[in-house]
């Protein structure tokens, strides 16, 4: 009696098992292919690449590093990387300079006009690069005095990521309790000293994860990009690849994929540990 | 001593009720002076690049402005008058529109059902996660050039796949030649780079449903799509609303994929708004037209924002 009903059920979970498996399968094959074509151009001869009797997925002649090479030599490929982290790295301490106390006050204190300012800084979410490029290249070259520069993208990239980590570090702010700082005021700390020394230590994980996420962000972009740094030496992973290795027809297929991989896959990997953040930056409109 | 502490605490945010008041004011007054002066360089930095900014591209698009200074001169809705007679433009609105709504199915569907694939437990979920988020997570104009050697001409390994499972008879898509190849291509490339925040998002509302409400659900008796129907939906509405509010905002005014893959060709079978506003205004150089593009859309979003918020505070009211 007690054995009849388990067959069926074992075999139920087997074959969910199994469908469950092969959509997995599914899933994970569209979403790594193309970087799986990064991996091999980098590592094949250029012979495979352009022979139409090698399986696309595998390679013929010997693997090298030819790819690799050329892109230090024979490219700015360094100069746009170094650019690239520039900027990120003074985009977040922008950002964190302009969020962390604004964050404090929004979530802590109490004045007129406080959540309306919220909501309003998540407002500027829905206002997409597409709307302030053509104004803001006037501003960056006209007011900034900054044509053609990567420090313009440095002056303009907190349009995005500050209203993220905004969002993100108010709702840091208001996980610690308020009965921590008035037990620090209580204590004979005025209430800088109940900030900086009992808040602040509590939200460095949320600062961290604000920083991360200005970074990352900062690393997406390729509308600025492209319109305020067009010279070679001022760009960035993402314009200075896929325009410098196309010249005219001709693509240089084993680099260009050579720069995508070693440039984005970083990037991907930083972001997907900090993607839940990312998710609460953004529903972060309904607590 | 940590319930001394805590006692303190309460005794503090007592006391204002009963006597402290006249005590307690002064330091309301000091708290919104703080308050004031921390969100002020926030304030003035949003103030200076992106709402005056934005406000200067509306009057780009009622003026005449180039890039070389122009007559200046105020025009009224002129420009706009002008573009919705003009076919490019059309053809562009008509695309950046059906891209959108196509590909948002797209990635709802393929989105819903990794979102009920994650919900499981698993060995390993985390590293799977992480592979299976990589369209979103890698920035796209370099995974874009993956994308080109899978539509390239001669070396597309999509057309190499299609001969070998003999799909089709040549001659196989050109994918960056052809309108309607290149309409699919970039389709194709914008439901694969957006269906895993998709997923996320809906993992995220499905998530923060307490899972004694599905118990109860099944229960009653309810089935799978009526559990969906009637429980899921609306509780994890107002989260799919914000996701989607950001993911139409972001595709709409996105322009790498085309940008890229076929630079609105041929002709300008592929061209979106966006993009032809990054023409019009940068390359061109004609900064009222470029503007007067760029902003079509936004009265449609802005009304949709806001008469959705305006519903889910309600809501929140409500509950």
């Amino acid at each position: 009696m007690s054995v009849l009903p388990a067959r069926p059920l074992r075999w139920r979970k087997v074959r969910d098992g199994t469908l469950v498996g092969l959509a997995f399968a599914f899933y994970l094959f569209i979403a790594v292919i193309p970087i799986w074509w990064m991996v091999r151009a980098t590592f094949v001869a250029d012979y495979d690449l352009v022979d139409l009797q090698v399986n696309p997925f595998w390679y013929k002649q010997p693997l090298s590093f030819d790819h690799i090479k050329y892109l230090f030599e024979h490219t700015r490929f360094l100069t746009w990387y170094g650019n690239t982290y520039l900027v990120a790295f003074f985009v977040v301490l922008i950002t964190l300079a302009l969020c962390v106390p604004a964050a404090y006050a929004l979530a802590r204190l109490r004045f007129r006009g406080a959540e309306n300012i919220g909501i309003g800084v998540f407002m500027t979410y829905l206002i997409p690069p597409i709307l302030l490029f053509l104004p803001l290249n006037q501003i960056v070259v006209n007011l900034l005095q900054l044509p053609n520069s990567k420090w313009a993208m440095v002056a303009v990239y907190p349009t995005f990521t500050v209203p993220f980590c905004l969002w993100l570090l108010i709702g840091f702010f208001r996980r610690i309790p308020i009965e921590l700082e008035e037990a620090a005021v209580v204590d004979g700390a005025n209430r800088w000293q109940a900030v900086w020394r009992v808040v602040l230590p509590l939200t460095i994980p949320g600062i961290l994860t604000a920083a991360i996420f200005a970074f990352t962000l900062s690393m997406q972009d390729f509308l600025y990009a492209l319109t305020f740094a067009s010279s070679s030496s001022q760009k960035v992973l993402n314009t200075g690849v896929p325009t410098e290795l196309i010249r005219g027809d001709l693509y240089f297929w084993g680099e260009l994929m050579t720069g995508a991989l070693l440039a984005g896959v970083p990037v991907a990997i930083v972001y997907n540990f900090f993607l839940d953040y990312f998710v609460e930056g953004i529903t972060g409109a309904l607590k | 001593m940590v319930v001394c502490l805590s006692d303190v605490g309460t005794a503090t945010r007592a006391v204002p009720s009963e006597r402290g008041r006249g005590t307690r004011l002064p330091r309301i007054r000091t708290e919104a002076l703080l308050g004031y002066g921390l969100i002020s360089p926030v304030l003035v930095y949003i103030l200076v690049l992106v709402a005056y900014p934005f406000f200067l591209s509306i009057y780009f698009s009622v003026s005449n402005v180039t890039v070389a200074g122009g007559d200046q001169s105020f025009v009224g809705l002129a420009h706009y008058q002008e573009l919705l007679g003009d076919e490019v433009f059309q053809k562009a609105v008509w695309n950046s529109l059906s891209f959108t709504v196509l590909a948002e199915v797209g990635k709802a569907v393929l989105g819903i059902g990794l979102a009920f694939l994650l919900l499981r437990h698993m060995p390993g979920k985390k590293i799977i996660r992480g592979f299976l988020m990589l369209p979103w997570t890698l920035p796209i104009s370099l995974s874009l050039l993956s994308w080109r050697w899978m539509f390239d001409p001669q070396f597309s390994t999509i057309n190499w796949a299609i001969a070998q499972l003999h799909l089709m008879n040549p001659p196989y898509p050109d994918w960056r030649g052809d309108a309607l190849w290149g309409y699919l291509g970039i389709l194709i490339v914008n439901i694969w780079r957006g269906f895993p925040f998709s997923a996320v998002i809906v993992l995220a509302g499905l998530t923060s449903i307490p899972s004694d409400i599905y118990d109860a659900a099944k229960v009653d008796g309810a089935g799978f799509f009526r559990t969906w129907h009637y429980v899921i939906t609306p509780m994890i509405a107002p989260i799919i609303f914000i996701g989607l509010i950001f993911d139409v905002t972001f595709t709409l005014g996105d322009l790498t994929i085309v940008y890229l893959l076929t630079n609105g060709g041929p002709g300008y079978t592929t061209q979106i708004v966006p993009l032809l506003a990054f023409q019009t205004g940068i390359q061109g150089g004609n900064l009222s037209t470029g503007a007067a593009m760029a902003l079509i859309f936004f009265p449609f979003l802005f009304v949709a924002v806001v008469f959705f918020l305006r519903l889910l505070y309600r809501r929140q009211a409500v509950t």
